[in-house]
């Protein structure tokens, strides 16, 4: 019983990281000012691509999911292409319909080789069943856990490490206000495709390391719904930090989920909540100020009150004006 | 930004090549076991039971195996997370039971996990329906485009009682 529990804590704890991942790609749509409900697309082409480049290819796993992040990339670039000038909702339905349509390309896609133990490959609506990496390289569950928390680390680094520069800036400057952006000498069509790049990246590095955990995927796995859950985690957790998003999964899935508090009403709960912050606190729980305050905070108990004020986080040179509130 | 960037497609390149070296390498005969899932749905949850019939390649029973049942939904990925429960051996050879709680009706998928004398995992999708009163309805492989139980249909699906 207590292995079983260790085992669900194991795979709670995965599709916690996993599910970050493509919350963070959103994360990185809402930061230039983009609503996306097509990154469950991306997610699912990278879960195809690393399940067929081990399966079908038997390349290694971060080969694998390389290939897979650089298809989500380019798929998500393309797809940025022509919505380069669609705003709000026109954008919004459009990542929608390239969500579906690729859902729909999922259903009607047949690639199978044989093998001793019968067709491997994708299978249409029946999905692709046996991408066996893991079993067949012997890595356990919990091994699992770490390396996709190793890659959700390296993302978040990455992030946080881009916050305060001159790039990071810029993305909260388009995001706010992209044609004063422009004025400012900032490309801000440039800035949008290398964004949507990125985050075509991230979720499809989420959608491998999800196909390897469950050796198995369907198109039905990357309905919008999913798109839609990411959008509502960076948004309740805060588009202040990187770890905004996180705080939205662990939220959902960690708390209502894991504990079953409120049970059949976690959706309501949860949906509920997303629509009572968008009310009051449209950028979320850890929200610019929010973080500013507590990076303030912080600084002064470590480095005392003198030296804080002369921090960098401080001194407002990186400070970036926030629309007001309604 | 960039260079870190190029950083990180350094050490990602670095690592590809190093483990590209020894590369996985397929069973070309395999040694999978065979899995027999029968499973039957009944109570409120609803209660999901099921019978694991394992074989080695050769058709012998697979002793001493140790399964772990699982199951999420489809149409939700990572949202509905059932807790794993162990299959015991019902003293056939080769034979496992275990019960799974479902929180709802509709399409799920079944996650056999098992360890012990071979390692595999194998999943199947399940429809499961409305099964009134104390009745104990198959639980049938979904089709595709299958979603949920259709109203009027108070059984299992393929309409087998046991």
């Amino acid at each position: 019983m207590s292995e079983a529990l260790s085992a669900h804590a194991i795979g709670l704890s995965s599709d916690m990281a996993i599910m970050s991942l493509l919350a963070l790609s959103s994360y990185l749509m809402l930061l230039v000012g983009r609503v996306s409900f097509g990154q469950q697309a991306f997610f699912g082409l990278g879960a195809y691509a690393a399940g067929v480049m081990t399966a079908m290819f038997h390349l290694p796993l971060l080969l694998a999911l390389s290939i897979g992040m650089a298809i989500g990339a380019l798929c998500s670039w393309l797809l940025a292409l022509p919505t380069l000038h669609l705003s709000g909702l026109h954008y919004a339905v459009a990542t929608l319909a390239f969500g579906e349509m690729a859902r729909i390309a999922l259903s009607g896609w047949h690639w199978q080789l044989s093998t001793p133990d019968g067709p491997v490959g994708p299978a249409g609506i029946d999905g692709f069943r046996d991408i066996r990496w893991l079993l067949e390289n012997d890595v356990t569950p919990g091994a699992y856990l770490a390396l996709t928390l190793t890659a959700l680390v390296l993302v978040l680094a990455v992030l946080m490490r881009a916050e305060p520069t001159r790039l990071g800036i810029a993305l909260r400057m388009t995001g706010q206000d992209p044609i004063l952006t422009n004025t400012q000498g900032i490309g801000v069509a440039a800035l949008r495709l290398f964004t949507a790049a990125a985050a075509g990246a991230i979720a499809a590095l989420g959608g491998g390391l999800y196909a390897h955990r469950t050796t198995y995927l369907e198109p039905a796995l990357f309905d919008p719904m999913l798109g839609v859950h990411a959008v509502g985690y960076a948004l309740l957790g805060g588009l202040g930090t990187a770890i905004g998003p996180l705080v939205g999964v662990i939220f959902d899935l960690g708390l209502l989920e894991a504990t079953q508090l409120f049970a059949g009403w976690r959706m309501v709960i949860f949906g509920g909540l997303v629509a009572l912050f968008l009310r009051w606190r449209p950028r979320g729980l850890l929200d610019e100020a929010l973080v500013h305050q507590i990076s303030q905070t912080l600084a002064g108990f470590l480095l005392g009150p003198s030296a804080a004020a002369a921090h960098p986080a401080n001194s407002g040179a990186n400070a970036i004006p926030l629309k007001e509130r309604p | 930004m960039t260079r870190l960037l190029c950083h990180l497609f350094k050490i990602v390149a670095l690592a590809n090549l190093t483990m590209a070296l020894p590369g996985p390498v397929a069973a070309q005969t395999s040694d999978r076991p065979q899995v027999g899932l029968e499973c039957v749905s009944y109570g409120r949850g609803p209660m999901l039971e099921c019978l694991i019939d394992l074989k080695r390649r050769d058709g012998t029973p697979l002793d001493n195996a140790q399964i772990t049942l699982g199951a999420i939904m489809p149409s939700m990925p990572m949202a509905h997370t059932i807790k794993p429960m162990k299959a015991a051996s019902t003293g056939r050879p080769g034979e496992y039971k275990g019960t799974l709680t479902l929180e709802m009706l509709g399409v799920w998928s079944l996650d056999v996990d098992i360890t012990g004398p071979v390692r595999e995992k194998v999943s199947r999708n399940l429809l499961i329906n409305v099964c009134k009163g104390d009745a104990r309805c198959a639980a049938s492989p979904a089709k595709a485009g299958d979603k949920g139980p259709e109203p009027g249909h108070g059984h299992g699906s393929s309409g087998h009682k046991h």
